[in-house]
């Protein structure tokens, strides 16, 4: 085994030990465990680099069963395990780079400012970073299940960090019961993949996208069903995980709740952490679901839902993280979208675009906080331009690879994501038509929504006394987010596939990285494949292909350039009015997000707890009443015999005579003496 | 010897009339000591039994049995004297009748 598969576990454990530091001695390390975990998270970065160098140069991936948590021969094991193959070693580097980043931003956003509970906070982000690491790395289903948990419970206790007030804890509670709700499904399903596979193992012949594979094609049934509606019905439970903890719809109603926490959490949550594990979790299991039609074609049409319906949301909000936070939701669904409409390497490769920008747009918002002394309303802002250089082009980079304008890494990985869905949508799945054109919608409502945050918080006069006197920043706000602010505008580059189709130059790294086989199944042309003959997916273009390339992505900058123009058309100039407030009934039914919490709440309150009252009722008046029945005869009878014992042992001894006497009578009467 | 010109009945009536002595105490007398001394009277009565019976029976068992019964006794005794006493400062008696809180 390679030395760097041996350091692998360190990944892991790096973080987790600045966790236990944190926890254990927080009060007494440098800067309350920010110093350790960054040293932390740069040793995890330099290890996962390493990983992902090997990986790329020798081509040899890593399989193995790490610790059998139970051995039972005859039904199956639970073990973890270590997969490094393509998509775990590049996620490991994401995961990584971003949490770095955090800690070393947290040094700015959380100690300069003199927050409270800073031990606890960096104790929180180590086992964060950890959680999620392990996550990654995971080679079955359950420990990835496991893991899953511990990312949610996390992202409960940073989000809660600021206990004492009135909306975090609320907020964290939120979080952690609406992705619970999705996580019972996955529960659900791990068992049920255990149980129909007999190992849940992702990669490899022996992993159960693979025996899924072979039982399709002998046709086998399961208790009762065919295979491929019992393997839906799997698919789907284990999709509810995805769907909640990516902040799909109907499960998207946490994530902007979870604003409540430090913005550099929101930065980890939202880029590399909890909401893209839903993403990752689909794109592990993408043998399995390429088998399956009807569920990618439920993938697709939640991905392309979420994409537009989070969209029309973001463009009416006043907070600038509010903003952010819809437009992550809308931007996983573009990955959701992606991954239904067969494109593997799209959706990893817009999770890999987005981790940069949205951590970028995050951080480059607490820096705004940061100056505006935790005022989020972005009309107190305006006029940040010229006050915060490094900030503003850093997050104006940032936003228009969000709106994905050319040539931001935003504009690659969007339209790639687009095209695929377009192709294989011309390929007879007309289905995925509807799912192209939600997607195609919110192309133009980002670049509107991203334009008019970017002009109100940094554009015209100031609006307050704050935004004229900002609160200057230091290093560690600036030097994340210029690496970020480099980073969102060339990592398009890694893939750039329409230049490759257009000049014929081999500049389509990600996909030649993704599709490389290293024998475990994982591997994106084998994907490919299994869409194709499984799923029926095909490509077809209008024309030629590159006709159809340029038709799409002229259609999609078209679109974001005309949402970035009216933006801009609207909210330039010294004093921009409240545009959004002309759409009257509209806004507010957009400002209250559907009325989705209301809707929620009613769910819980009006339903399950007029159901729970009845079955309460039911259980303390049928239930509680027979058994009481029954307990009051047996408390009457006693209270009655208890008399016989009257405390005097004469009595007692009395009694016993009598008894022996009734024994020798009744011995003697069956022993035929009298 | 003289004893083998007894019948074992003889014995034996001897041995009810003890217990019968012990039971009456028993069952009448509201003394702890009293009760203590009718208690000796059973274990006694049985002891007669125990010894009667091994002789007639030509075995040494029963008579060994029948010391075992005896040391029983005294520790029985010890006991019984302890619990006297602490009836006697609860309830500043010796009658057992008094002794009755604890019942229910």
């Amino acid at each position: 085994m390679a030395l760097i598969y041996e350091l692998t576990p360190a990944i892991v454990l790096l973080p987790l030990a600045s966790f236990a530091l944190a926890l254990f001695f927080g009060q007494w390390l440098p800067k309350r465990g920010a110093v350790v975990g960054s040293l932390a998270t740069a040793g995890t970065l330099g290890l996962s680099l390493a990983t992902l160098g090997w990986l790329l140069t020798t081509g040899e991936p890593h399989n193995q069963t790490w610790y059998t948590l139970v051995d039972a021969e005859a039904t199956f094991d639970l073990t973890f395990g270590i997969l490094i193959d393509q998509l775990s070693a590049a996620m490991l580097v994401i995961v990584s780079l971003i949490a770095f980043l955090v800690h070393v931003f947290s040094l700015g956003y959380m100690n300069d400012e003199g927050e409270p509970g800073l031990s606890r906070y960096y104790a929180g982000l180590g086992l964060f970073t950890a959680s999620m690491l392990a996550f990654v790395i995971a080679d079955n289903l359950l420990m990835a299940f496991v893991f899953f948990e511990l990312v949610g419970l996390c992202s409960y206790l940073l989000i809660g960090h600021w206990f004492t007030d009135e909306a975090p804890p609320s907020a964290a509670k939120k979080a952690f019961l609406v992705t619970r709700f999705g996580d019972y499904f996955f529960l659900v399903g791990v068992v049920g993949v255990l149980v129909t596979f007999g190992t849940a193992n992702f990669a490899g012949s022996g992993g159960f996208p693979a025996l899924a594979e072979e039982a399709l094609a002998a046709g086998e049934t399961f208790f009762g069903f065919g295979a491929e509606t019992w393997f839906s019905v799997l698919g789907l439970l284990v999709l509810g995980g995805a769907l909640g903890k990516s902040a799909q719809f109907p499960f998207h109603t946490w994530l902007p709740d979870a604003m409540e926490g430090p913005t550099p959490v929101s930065a980890l949550i939202h880029a590399a952490t909890m909401v893209a594990a839903g993403v990752y979790l689909v794109a592990r299991m993408y043998g399995f679901y390429a088998l399956l039609p009807t569920v990618l074609g439920i993938i697709a049409f939640v991905g392309g839902f979420t994409a537009l319906f989070a969209a029309t949301m973001a463009i009416v909000k006043d907070e600038i993280k509010q903003v952010l936070a819809y437009s992550t939701i809308s931007q996983y669904g573009y990955m959701m979208l992606a991954l239904g409409a067969g494109s593997y390497v799209a959706a990893f490769f817009h999770l890999t675009t987005h981790a940069v920008f949205k951590a970028l747009l995050f951080l480059g918002a607490g820096s705004v906080i940061i100056a505006m002394h935790h005022n989020e309303d972005m009309w107190a802002m305006g006029g940040l331009k010229d006050e915060m250089r490094v900030t503003y082009l850093t997050f104006l980079a940032g936003s228009l690879a969000l709106a994905g304008i050319f040539p931001f890494s935003g504009f690659w990985s969007k339209d790639e994501v687009l095209f695929e869905t377009l192709i294989h949508a011309l390929g007879g799945s007309p289905l995925l038509f509807g799912a192209y054109a939600m997607g195609l919608a919110a192309v133009f409502l980002t670049g509107f929504y991203t334009i008019r945050m970017v002009l109100l918080t940094f554009h015209g006069d100031p609006r307050s006394d704050t935004a004229e006197d900002p609160h200057g920043v230091r290093w560690n706000v600036k030097v994340p987010l210029a690496i970020l602010g480099v980073l969102a505008v060339v990592a398009g580059a890694i893939n750039l596939v329409p230049v490759e189709k257009l000049t014929g130059a081999h500049v389509a790294f990600l996909e030649g990285y993704l599709e490389r086989d290293l024998g475990l199944l994982t591997h994106g042309a084998h994907y490919s494949e299994l869409l194709h003959d499984y799923a029926g997916y095909q490509s077809a273009y209008v024309g030629s292909e590159v006709t159809t390339l340029l038709l799409g992505a002229g259609l999609s900058l078209g679109l974001a350039l005309l949402g970035a123009g009216t933006a801009y058309g609207l909210y330039r100039g010294a004093s921009p009015a409240r545009h959004t407030e002309k759409l009257g009934g509209i806004r507010t039914l957009l400002m209250h997000n559907y009325y989705q919490d209301e809707y929620q709440v009613w769910l819980a309150e009006g339903a399950t707890v007029r159901l729970s009252a009845a079955a309460d009722t039911f259980d303390q008046g049928v239930i509680d009443g027979a058994v009481n029945a029954v307990s009051s005869v047996s408390l009457f009878a006693g209270s009655r015999l208890r008399r016989l014992q009257t405390g005097i042992v004469t009595n007692y001894a009395a009694l016993l005579l009598l008894g022996l006497l009734a024994l020798l009578v009744v011995f003697a009467i069956l022993g035929g003496w009298l | 010897m003289v004893l083998e010109t007894v019948p074992a009945e003889y014995y034996l009536v001897l041995s009810a009339a003890v217990f019968c002595a012990g039971l009456f105490g028993i069952l009448t007398r509201r003394n702890a000591l009293v009760f203590l001394m009718s208690v000796e009277l059973l274990l006694n009565a049985a002891n007669i039994n125990l010894v009667v019976f091994s002789f007639y029976w030509g075995e040494i068992t029963g008579q060994t049995f029948a010391l075992f019964v005896v040391a029983l006794a005294a520790a029985e005794v010890a006991v019984g004297i302890g619990i006297v006493l602490v009836l006697h400062r609860n309830f500043g008696d010796v009658d057992v009748t008094d002794a009755t809180t604890m019942r229910w």
